[in-house]
């Protein structure tokens, strides 16, 4: 017979109990669901600390729910979450935008987020903020936030420059004039700073320029490369880059710093930049306010337009998990906590929907960058030829307009060298 | 003796006759190549004949030689064609040319002094591709990049040189950033050379009152033609697939002025997902680096009898 003293019992008691604790715990960590989540915010040293935190937030609401965040870079995401989806291993929830959203969805491996969309959300969401986000299957990626572009210009070097800081170009004759004006009393500040790098990216970024040009190289209702809209854009540019007006070759992020340094005039950037430039240098709500303006792109022969740089969040129709990870969509796009805390805040744009829940958070939508957004520059959002053959446009374009603003060989032929190379 | 020869000659012939021509010890190695090597090239062969796009699940199509006809109609594969010439050969022979100088002229210098400024010499080689890329993006900026800052404030220019940012002078920019790195590599190598040149054939040149451009040119050259030539062959097929440079410094801009090979093979496979016409470009890519890789061989072979 086995005999137990008081220390052995209560050793016996406590194994036991830890033993049917740990069995417990196992059994609860099976019942658990696991969703990945492939993004860039975590990726990123500004946006990390943010998304982290919504996703706490979101795991410490759903305790059945653990997300795993995949942080991969924003320049990689697309060509891993395609050849993932090709292989049959993608996440189940995954950040997206521009072109890449479309190229996920050409390739039929999104989960169609209509069934999932409830009648109050969608009438909750902002006019136009799904557009471009539908194809015959339905809605193909949720609208995580909203990051269109603005023609910011910077009031205290406008006048320095001798122009009224309250007036920004509004054609593109006033801003070749107001460039000129800003290159002559400060040689030391780029009068404006756009993308001119040859990446998808880019040509989103150009796009609206083309438009105010009136130039449509590709897509519904193209015109071609040599069109007479389009060699009048490729001719401003040169114009432009020989001037010194502009500093060709950086990618758009590269200007960002500077400008928060007071060494850009005009910039042609998201509505992150406020965020991005105030990080950098510190700078209170009031003094950026006193010192940046944004408005709507100044428009030549065309309308003055914009594009759509937000966010979008996909969900893979090989899930497993699709109402845990809806619920965790939803939660990233439309949770005042989530709008609060990542994307108001560190990610700097704007929601997606029209009402927070939260007055405070309504509030800050009112203040003059977020305002400007909402009421001039979102109605401006216009569609890009987005697809397959995006990128491929978008190597050839940038290509002949890298030439136009370095080279020396004449319009004519840049213009036909591009046509040449857009998909047929 | 010319008979013991003959019958030692005909032992190794019959031995040889008698070695099986594929031995089961190198197996395994032959899996492994196939697995690791084999696969992928014939993989890249068969992808190369299809249209294969990798947004498309739809399986591929059989197309034939269409990816290679396209081909050799595709002026941006002929410019990078060219760049990925220019680039590699531009680069070997310059920075071939100048760790030669440097391995010339540190020869006799000793002392602890020299073996500082030695090691120094041999640095950009320890650094990464990556960061030489940006590294030499930053210095050649526009606005606010080194280079111009010194040349403008020295009065050479008088107004900021576009770099990275002409089509003209783009190529040589990133080349003299690839100079800049591999220049060591050679300055390593042949340095070693020529201290492995006999003391005697040095003495008797001095002997024969050689000058130092008769010594240079007909004493240590002749000895360092070897190593010359195996080091930048190496460095030329290194080359030739350099991505990184290229990519970090220009993307292959403006427009396609230093895109190589290899960068537009990344662009068509990655960007535009065309595995098929990425494979062919790749098949002829592969098939250049193989008539390099042969020619290594054969100088290897030559050094070694």
């Amino acid at each position: 017979m086995i005999r137990f003293d008081r220390r052995g019992l209560r050793l016996a008691t406590i194994s036991i109990a830890a033993l049917v604790a740990g069995m417990g715990g196992a059994a609860s960590a099976q019942d658990k669901i696991t969703l990945t989540f492939a993004n860039w915010a975590a990726a990123e040293g500004t946006t990390r600390p943010g998304i982290e935190k919504v996703i706490a937030d979101f795991e410490a609401a759903n305790p059945e729910i653990d997300v795993v965040s995949e942080a991969i870079s924003f320049s990689e995401i697309a060509r891993q979450l395609v050849l993932r989806a090709r292989s049959g291993n993608p996440p189940d929830v995954a950040q997206i935008a521009g072109n890449d959203t479309v190229l996920l969805a050409f390739t039929g491996a999104l989960e169609p987020l209509d069934g999932y969309v409830k009648e109050n959300l969608a009438a909750n969401l902002k006019q136009g903020a799904d557009a471009g986000l539908r194809d015959d299957g339905g809605l193909f990626a949720f609208p995580w936030n909203q990051s269109p572009a603005g023609f910011w210009y910077n009031k205290e070097i406008m006048q320095k420059a001798g122009l009224d800081p309250n007036k920004p170009p509004r054609t593109i004759d006033e801003l070749t004039a107001a460039l000129a004006a800003i290159k002559s009393s400060q040689p030391d500040v780029i009068p404006l700073a756009i993308d001119t790098t040859n990446r998808a990216f880019a040509l989103s970024s150009n796009w609206p320029w083309m438009k105010s040009f009136g130039a449509v190289p590709v897509g519904e209702g193209a015109t071609g490369a040599e069109s007479a809209e389009m060699k009048a854009y490729l001719s401003w540019m040169r114009k432009i880059a020989q001037a010194g007006y502009i500093d060709p070759g950086r990618r758009i992020g590269e200007f960002r710093p500077l400008a928060a340094q007071g060494h850009v005039a005009f910039i042609w950037d998201q509505v992150l930049l406020k965020g991005v430039m105030q990080g950098a240098s510190k700078m209170s709500d009031d003094d950026f306010y006193k010192t940046w303006g944004v408005t709507t792109l100044p428009a030549g022969a065309g309308k003055p337009t914009t594009f759509e740089g937000g966010h979008q969040l996909v969900m893979f129709a090989s899930g497993k998990q699709k109402e845990a990870a809806w619920k965790f969509i939803e939660y990233l796009a439309t949770s005042p906590d989530a709008i609060a805390n990542y994307t108001m805040s560190v990610n700097s744009s704007l929601p997606s929907i029209k009402a927070t829940g939260k007055a405070e958070l309504d509030a800050a939508l009112g203040t003059p960058v977020f305002k400007a957004f909402s009421d001039e520059i979102i109605p401006t959002l216009a569609p890009q030829p987005y697809g397959p053959d995006f990128a491929a446009a978008a190597t050839a374009i940038m290509a002949g307009v890298q030439e136009a603003v370095t080279g020396s060989q004449p319009i004519d032929d840049i213009a036909a060298s591009i046509q040449l190379g857009l998909p047929q | 003796m010319a008979a013991e020869t003959t019958t030692t000659e005909v032992r190794v012939r019959s031995r040889a006759r008698h070695e099986p021509w594929l031995d089961r010890m190198v197996l395994p190695t032959l899996v492994v190549m196939a697995v690791v090597v084999g696969y992928p090239i014939v993989y890249t062969i068969a992808l190369s004949v299809q249209n294969y796009n990798l947004l498309d699940f739809r399986p591929a199509a059989y197309v034939g030689a269409a990816n290679y006809t396209k081909l050799a109609g595709d002026p941006i594969f002929w410019g990078s064609l060219a760049n990925t010439a220019i680039y590699t050969f531009g680069s070997v022979g310059v920075s071939a040319l100048l760790g030669l100088a440097l391995a010339l002229l540190m020869e006799n210098l000793g002392g602890a002094r020299f073996r500082a400024i030695r090691a120094l010499l041999l640095t950009p080689w320890a650094v990464p591709f990556v960061v030489v890329a940006f590294l030499f993006r930053y210095m050649y900026l526009q606005n606010g990049g080194v280079i111009n800052a010194v040349l403008l404030s020295t009065g050479i220019i008088d107004a900021p040189v576009p770099w990275l940012n002409s089509s003209t002078l783009a190529l040589p920019a990133v080349m003299v950033a690839n100079v800049w790195a591999m220049a060591p590599f050679f300055f390593l190598l042949l340095s070693a050379a020529l201290s492995a040149i006999p003391n005697e054939v040095i003495e008797s040149a001095r002997v024969d009152r050689a000058g130092t451009w008769g010594m240079i040119w007909h004493i240590k050259l002749p000895f360092l033609r070897n190593p010359l030539l195996i080091s930048s062959l190496l460095m030329v097929i290194s080359n030739f697939n350099d991505f990184a440079k290229i990519w970090a410094m220009t993307q292959g801009g403006p427009g396609y002025s230093t895109s190589t090979l290899v960068v537009y093979v990344y662009r068509l496979a990655f960007e535009r997902f065309e595995f098929g016409y990425a494979s062919a470009v790749g098949v002829i890519w592969l098939t250049m680096l193989m008539v390099l890789a042969w020619i290594y061989m054969r100088v290897l072979r030559m050094e070694s009898r």
